[in-house]
């Protein structure tokens, strides 16, 4: 595959947290995978470098386009310089993707005030300082596509209680569909993907630990057992339906969801 | 992996009576050209007849019948028919579907009856006697065309077919997680205002035949400020038609340019 060629040929595609917690399928490594070989150029942006090594090395297999960048997309600085970096390298982005996010444990009670603040901001700000910079060169060119990773446990209780995070992942729906509408006729489309219990590398190398005692083969059964389906998704299906939304086959969809949880969230018992 | 190459699709309501493209027509095409074989079913055969003919010119396979999808014995032999023709049914498209003007007041009985009967339970029938193959081949996937007139008003009094849709997503859910852990996936699409050859005929229904004036006044409903139109909803079929989606059942994405996500 070369970029002239593909769902994706020739797009510029930022992608935040793109790098991956340890080896496997994450979010955001897969869909910068998957966006490479479908023709993008992707602006790889996480803000620990050494977390990208393995999805560059990926791409770079196929001779994909990548360029790595390290940002802390809670900064509103870091963020205008990173969007003048990729308009350096690339001239101008036609896809966004905020991927970066992550929950902390915790009711109303237990969850301090401090990460409250901080689970906002991780959570739901990035979308809002991603989107502040990255719009306005989309209605120059009166295109351009935007996917917010959000979550089921931004529509539903998701087992553990994350008050800050199921919070913030439905305002990230809400803020996407607003958007959406305002944008609609600039021709800038804005939807989000939520993901349900995936396995990712975040559950060995985060999740078990904050969960389940550092128990991580018990807690992917428990994490099973509450699926529908016979098997547990990963990163990469996640990256399809980003995929699918940010390519011109979705033009006529925005300020929707799109849920990709193995028939979870369908169900209440 | 987008491929459909190998994989057989049984389309109802494959036809587009007249010119121009249907979400039938659509989807069987689009379905067709990522590899899979058609096996369609219309009412009308010469619209069924148009679309494979279109298939089989762009280098496709396909058959087709003539059926009427709310009726338990035809519905029976359309899916013997496509096993006996191909032998396996890996993808269902539940496409047919119409609405009919009227609020509980002015809806004849009768009216509402057939409402539910091609909006819903041509999609049961189906289901029924498709679910077991695809249960023995352990794999498959089911995705109907609902609407957004099954989640909000949308501007016209269609009473039956906005219940019907919304019975028909709600169908698709239960039976996605019911057939979930066998392998089985149900989606729905839900089109907003798309600019198909029927819009002729709903301006005859909803605005006295005023066509362009119905028509200007759709694009104008619709946040994007122009309908979509069959391919929009054929791509999202393919989507969920695909291995891409393997992970998703149960869901209903809603393909309408913004439409739901506002208030007039």
């Amino acid at each position: 595959m070369t970029q002239s060629q593909g769902r994706l040929a020739n797009k510029v595609a930022i992608i935040t947290g793109a790098g991956c917690v340890g080896p496997g399928w994450g979010n955001g490594r897969a869909i910068a995978m998957r966006f490479a070989q479908e023709g993008a150029r992707v602006f790889a942006v996480d803000k620990d470098m050494a977390a990208m090594t393995d999805t560059l090395a990926l791409i770079k297999e196929f001779n994909g386009d990548v360029t790595p960048y390290t940002c802390d997309v809670t900064d509103s600085n870091a963020i205008q310089k990173l969007v003048a970096a990729c308009i350096k390298q690339y001239g101008t982005v036609d896809i966004l993707v905020n991927n970066v996010g992550g929950p902390v444990r915790g009711g109303p009670i237990e969850l301090s005030e401090d990460n409250w603040d901080s689970q906002i901001n991780i959570n739901l700000k990035t979308v809002f300082l991603m989107c502040k910079y990255v719009m306005p060169i989309m209605e120059a060119k009166g295109a351009g596509s935007i996917v917010n990773i959000s979550s089921t446990s931004g529509i539903r209780f998701s087992g553990a209680p994350q008050v800050g995070y199921a919070a913030a992942k439905a305002g990230v729906i809400q803020f996407g569909r607003v958007v959406a509408v305002e944008y609609a006729k600039k021709g800038i489309r804005v939807n989000s993907v939520l993901p349900g219990l995936l396995h990712t590398p975040l559950v060995e190398a985060v999740l078990a630990g904050a969960q389940a005692g550092g128990d991580a083969e018990g807690l992917l059964k428990r994490r099973q057992a509450r699926i529908p389906m016979s098997f547990m998704g990963d990163g990469r299906d996640t990256a399809n339906a980003v995929l699918f939304l940010a390519s011109d086959e979705a033009r006529f969809i925005t300020g929707t969801e799109l849920i990709v949880d193995g028939g979870m969230s369908a169900k209440c018992d | 992996m987008f491929r459909l190459d190998g994989k057989v699709a049984l389309v109802t309501g494959c036809g587009t009576l007249g010119e121009g493209w249907g979400n039938g027509k659509a989807i069987s095409v689009a379905l067709a050209r990522q590899g899979a074989s058609i096996f369609g079913s219309d009412l009308n055969i010469e619209a069924a007849q148009q679309t494979k003919k279109i298939i089989e010119e762009e280098g496709g396979i396909a058959h087709v019948i003539t059926a009427d999808a709310t009726q338990a014995d035809e519905v029976k032999k359309l899916v013997d028919a496509c096993m006996a023709q191909y032998g396996r049914i890996d993808i269902l498209i539940n496409n047919v579907g119409r609405s009919e003007p009227g609020d509980p007041v002015s809806m004849s009985e009768q009216i509402w009856d057939d409402q539910m009967d091609i909006n819903v339970k041509a999609a049961f029938l189906a289901c029924k006697y498709v679910l077991p193959i695809m249960e023995a081949q352990g794999k498959g996937s089911i995705v109907s065309i609902s609407s957004v007139a099954g989640l909000r008003y949308v501007g016209k009094p269609q009473v039956g077919y906005a219940a019907g849709k919304a019975a028909l997503m709600q169908l698709t859910k239960t039976t996605g997680v019911l057939y979930a852990e066998r392998g089985v996936r149900l989606n729905c699409v839900a089109p907003g205002l798309v600019f198909t050859p029927l819009v002729k005929r709903l301006a005859d229904k909803y605005a006295k035949g005023d066509f362009e004036g119905f028509v200007a006044h759709r694009h104008k409903q619709v946040p994007a400020g122009y309908m979509g139109d069959a391919w929009d909803v054929a791509n999202t079929v393919v989507f969920l038609a695909s291995d891409e989606a393997r992970y998703i059942t149960g869901q209903t994405i809603v393909v309408d340019g913004g439409l739901t996500s506002t208030t007039p």
